[in-house]
């Protein structure tokens, strides 16, 4: 799966977990930000948030101040999870 | 009691807002599911993570909240967001608990509605849920009433709501409560079996001390617990004595289960030749705070003088003026509540 397939998943997990049913992903542009202004949303989705990543990409917010930049946009929440994904490809290597 | 202002129902019938009741419509796989209308007075952010009791109470609170403040919000349920519950049950199973969203818990409480409607309309008044199973409503009802002795100019919104949960139903018509061939809410009330159609819905009012404007007067309110339909008889015989005057319409909640018929027809024999009998479950299934909407539909009759055919079961008065509402669950939980024209 390339990056904007992954973006496109990730925008229907969103969608998903949060129950937000007058959006399309289509409608969720890959840097409008999550919360107020943007889509919206407010404290309890950003704990839905943290729940969807450990549940559908195995990774972990640790710290909650991190999560504030995590969960910004599209774009930084698919960094997270590049991240988190190739630090859990080079640890099972070693 | 009190006087009854205002009223807004969700239910199975056209009754939120275009009220119609003349034509029946028809249960779907032995369900009378509410039919759930555009939540104009809701927040789009709330409404989204809501289930359907916590929709159909918020939104029957919110039409009326619209236009008026009061001084408290009384709930009854029986079982509140239960379908949330058994949801974030089977999360804490599913992910060893662990991983888990706060949302389905906290929307699923008992009192979520009463403090959901409290913090959209920022009411800091009393707010109180009550959870007595098939007398949750009634016990709102008492409630509202002893608080407007102590408060005379206040009104409160009251109101009952529950809705059916796949689950639950699945439970209770394992325990025999539910019918388990298919039977159309047409055919209620024919044939000899056990079990009833599983129901849901929302009913609100405003009520105050306050004649001036109101559309019915809740007179009296009585509960009783007994499995015996002699006793209840009696109970319902001294409540008529306590309340002396021609009743016009007994509205009474048969619900087809052949167990439960006994106790209709003990209470409906003490009603005079006069009086029109007439039922609801057909129209609104039956679930445990089903009474807040036969209030609802009694403060209707009395306000438009008009009942749909498909509720008598023997006509005979042509004015209705005095409403008794009569209802049991389970053979255990019994209420009359005796309603007023104004």
């Amino acid at each position: 799966m390339d990056r904007e397939q992954e973006k496109l998943q990730l925008k229907q997990h969103i969608i998903k977990y949060l129950n937000l049913l007058h959006v399309t992903p289509e409608e969720i542009t890959d840097d409008m930000p999550m919360f107020r202004e943007g889509l919206g949303l407010d404290s309890i989705d950003s704990i839905e948030m943290v729940v969807m990543m450990e549940r559908e990409y195995g990774l972990k917010i640790e710290n909650p101040k991190d999560g504030r930049d995590i969960l910004q946009t599209i774009n930084s929440m698919m960094d997270f999870i590049e991240k988190g994904r190739a630090a859990k490809a080079a640890e099972e290597k070693a | 009691m009190f006087y009854i202002h205002q009223s807004s129902c969700i239910s199975h019938q056209p009754t939120f807002n275009d009220v119609d009741l003349e034509d029946l419509k028809p249960s779907e796989n032995n369900l009378i599911h509410a039919i759930e209308p555009k939540y104009e007075n809701v927040p789009l952010g709330q409404l989204r993570r809501m289930g359907r009791a916590l929709r159909m109470g918020v939104g029957t609170c919110m039409k009326l909240l619209g236009t008026h403040n009061v001084n408290g919000l009384l709930i009854g349920t029986a079982n509140g967001g239960i379908e949330d519950s058994i949801m974030f049950l089977n999360q804490i199973h599913d992910y060893e608990e662990g991983r888990l969203t706060p949302t389905a818990f906290v929307q699923s409480t008992y009192n979520a509605i009463a403090g959901m409607v409290g913090m959209i309309t920022v009411n800091h008044g009393y707010n109180a849920t009550h959870v007595h199973r098939a007398l949750a409503f009634e016990n709102v009802v008492l409630d509202a009433a002893m608080l407007l002795k102590e408060n005379l100019d206040n009104s409160y919104l009251i109101g009952g709501v529950d809705e059916i949960s796949v689950k639950n139903h699945r439970l209770v018509t394992l325990a025999g409560w539910y019918r388990k061939e298919p039977v159309s809410n047409f055919d209620l009330y024919k044939g000899d079996a056990a079990g009833t159609l599983s129901g849901e819905g929302a009913a609100m009012f405003i009520v105050s001390n306050k004649s001036e404007g109101a559309t019915a007067k809740l007179k009296n309110l009585k509960m009783v617990n007994s499995n015996d339909e002699k006793f209840v008889q009696e109970q319902l015989s001294l409540f008529v004595k306590e309340n002396p005057g021609k009743i016009d319409l007994f509205l009474q909640g048969e619900n087809g289960d052949n167990r439960l018929l006994k106790y209709y027809t003990t209470c409906e024999s003490l009603m005079s030749g006069e009086t029109t009998v007439a039922r609801f479950k057909h129209a609104f299934g039956e679930f445990q705070t089903v009474t807040a909407l036969a209030l609802w539909l009694s403060a209707n009759v009395l306000q438009t003088q008009k009942i749909a055919q498909h509720f008598i079961k023997k006509n005979s008065a042509t004015e209705f003026n005095r409403i008794l509402i009569y209802n049991n669950y389970q053979g255990m939980q019994h209420s009359f509540m005796l309603v007023e024209r104004v």
